[in-house]
């Protein structure tokens, strides 16, 4: 749906983006992430039309993207980080929502608006002054701005950033509802653990390059050192912990109460070794889990802690 | 299907719509027909037996002075030879001119300081649809300007016993295509800076400039000018929209009606150009600050 092959933005002697290739998949939820200064709003602005790039090129729907392509930009609904009231205060949000179905030109415009309106339960405040909407309502109505002409593609700049926890659910039930139905969802955010719990791909640019372009699950096992197995028991009998360790593929073993902290290289799958072992000692497994690096932690090894090292990690820096 | 018309006409009809009912343009319409009253109420005034007498009325000897210094004496005939109108039609639009061309010009800059023109920019829209819907609304504004002014002219003229010459009328044709040049200065002006008050300076700059070149070739340093600076002032004149409306008010005071037609034409293609400028410098720049 969007592929970018090398595209680079230069500002003077500065390169804000270096030879970024992205491939975003129909259907897909796919988390843009990246620290302030990384290149993140640029490429971005990029994607939209808003800038163009030095260097590089932008295939969109399959078709060579230039911001004077109006066409495609049709096909995209955004929703920025800061919602601009602007030339829009003295409208209701309803005669704002009719300004930008008479650009669209969005057919069956008021029942369309009235539907998504209710989807954000703002259908209470449709006849208010957009000037005297919360930051939460702005959001949410930049949101249902964004699905008016039912785009291809949804951008979403930080949607939940300075949203009350339900704002935040009904935010978050709105992207997964509108992936369900089908939509592409281009989402970019600083809160990792919500782009965890909705994104199925994952791209983390650093520094102006693309540090690492994945699964979510295949991203977080690439970027975690080892592996942790948390196997809870009964109780711990004594000398288990020294006997655990002796095995080939185990670095370590610590406890906690009753669990077992087993750490084993990231390759490999040691889950049934562990099993057979502590059955073999009539000791039985009361629960087994691996624990997973969060995306958060991710985030942290890659932009700060192994730069260099894992300039290679995604394969498509 | 053109997008970008599309995109322009619905930015245009919001931006009437929220002219309309905006205090600003009534407030200006009332200053305009406020000031025309008073120019023909005081050349009313200054009618006596022997005719126009300006020294009858205290503003406009002052008027007349001053024009008669900056401009000479036959321009001042010149003006008052129908009327009062002529000179009317002068002090009620030129202000209403400016007071459209900055409002324009300041909304351009809030609009892209508090992102509100990127966010036109999403959609099937770019900084180009929104500068020419505003020229779109400048236009559609100047025209109900204008009709009302002749309305209020017309009836002042039945009332006092007055009439509007052709000159007036040749004028006031005139002064629409001259609105347009200067509201493409004003586009250039938004375009080329990063905020409405740098806007608004750069646009008066403009503004003054081809007003002072222009008084320049009629004052006593005329000669200084055209001598100085041949080519440069050969320049400026082709690129000023005063330069335009001197001619075609030259062209009719010699009969010349397609040297009148001309300067309008010419006054068009300058507005064009600005457009086509400013759509170029867009594209480069971008409608992010």
């Amino acid at each position: 749906m969007i592929v970018t092959k090398d595209l680079t933005k230069q500002y003077g002697n500065f390169i804000a983006v270096d030879k970024v290739n992205l491939n975003i998949q129909p259907g897909e939820i796919y988390g843009f992430l990246g620290p302030n200064g990384a290149g993140k709003t640029s490429t971005i602005m990029m994607l939209l039309g808003i800038i163009s790039p030095t260097s590089g090129e932008i295939e969109l729907f399959g078709e060579r993207y230039t911001p004077s392509r109006l066409d495609l930009r049709k096909r995209i609904g955004v929703v920025p980080e800061k919602h601009p009231v602007g030339m829009w205060a003295w409208m209701t949000a309803v005669e704002y929502l009719k300004f930008f179905a008479d650009m669209f030109v969005v057919e069956n415009a008021e029942d369309r608006i009235m539907n998504l309106l209710s989807q954000v339960n703002l259908a209470d405040v449709a006849n208010k002054k957009i000037s005297e909407f919360s930051r939460g309502m702005l959001q949410k109505l930049s949101i249902v701005r964004a699905l008016l002409h039912d785009p291809d593609i949804l951008f979403l700049d930080e949607p939940i950033s300075g949203l009350d926890p339900i704002g935040i659910k009904q935010v978050r039930d709105l992207i997964i509802s509108e992936n369900r139905e089908g939509r592409t969802i281009f989402v970019s955010s600083h809160l990792l653990s919500e782009m965890e719990k909705i994104c199925h791909r994952v791209a983390i640019i650093f520094r102006g390059k693309l540090m690492a372009e994945d699964r979510m699950d295949k991203l977080l096992l690439k970027l975690s050192r080892d592996r942790e197995i948390h196997i809870d028991l009964e109780e711990i009998p004594e000398g288990i912990v020294e006997n655990i360790r002796k095995l080939d593929f185990v670095i370590d073993v610590s406890t906690e109460k009753n669990r077992l902290k087993i750490k084993v290289p990231k390759e490999g799958d040691y889950r049934k070794n562990l099993s057979e072992f502590l059955i073999k000692r009539n000791l039985i497994p009361i629960q087994l889990k691996e624990r997973s690096i969060s995306l958060e932690e991710a985030f942290v090894t890659i932009t700060q802690d192994n730069v260099e090292m894992l300039a290679g990690v995604g394969g498509e820096a | 299907m053109n997008y970008r018309l599309n995109s322009t006409g619905a930015i245009a009809k919001r931006k009437i719509f929220e002219t309309f009912i905006s205090p600003g343009f009534y407030i200006a319409l009332s200053i305009g027909l406020l000031l025309g009253y008073f120019v023909i109420g005081g050349f009313v005034d200054s009618i006596d037996s022997s005719g126009l007498n300006y020294s009858l009325n205290s503003i406009y000897e002052l008027i007349a002075r001053s024009l008669s210094g900056a401009f000479g004496e036959t321009f001042v005939i010149k003006l008052f030879a129908e009327g009062p109108y002529l000179f009317a039609l002068f002090v009620s639009f030129i202000p209403f001119l400016f007071y459209l061309a900055i409002s324009s010009v300041f909304k351009f800059g809030f609009e892209k300081k508090v992102g509100a023109l990127e966010l036109i920019t999403y959609g099937p829209a770019d900084g180009t649809s929104y500068f020419l819907a505003s020229f779109v609304k400048d236009m559609v504004f100047t025209l109900i300007y204008l009709m009302v002014l002749l309305v209020f002219f017309f009836v002042s003229a039945l009332i006092n016993n007055l009439v509007l010459g052709p000159m007036f009328f040749y004028t006031t044709v005139m002064m629409i295509f001259l609105s347009f040049a200067f509201y493409g200065y004003g586009v250039v002006s938004s375009v080329l800076t990063d905020t409405a008050s740098s806007a608004i300076a750069l646009f008066l700059g403009i503004a003054l400039f081809f007003l002072i070149i222009q008084m320049g070739s009629f004052t006593i340093v005329s000669g200084y000018v055209r001598n100085l600076s041949t080519v440069l002032a050969w320049i400026i004149k082709w690129i000023s929209p005063v330069f335009y409306l001197d001619l075609g008010m030259s062209s009719i005071g010699y009969g010349n009606v397609p040297m009148y037609l001309l300067s309008m034409l010419l006054l068009l293609v300058l507005t064009g150009g600005l457009l086509l400028i400013s759509h170029l410098i867009l594209k480069v720049r971008g409608v992010r600050v």
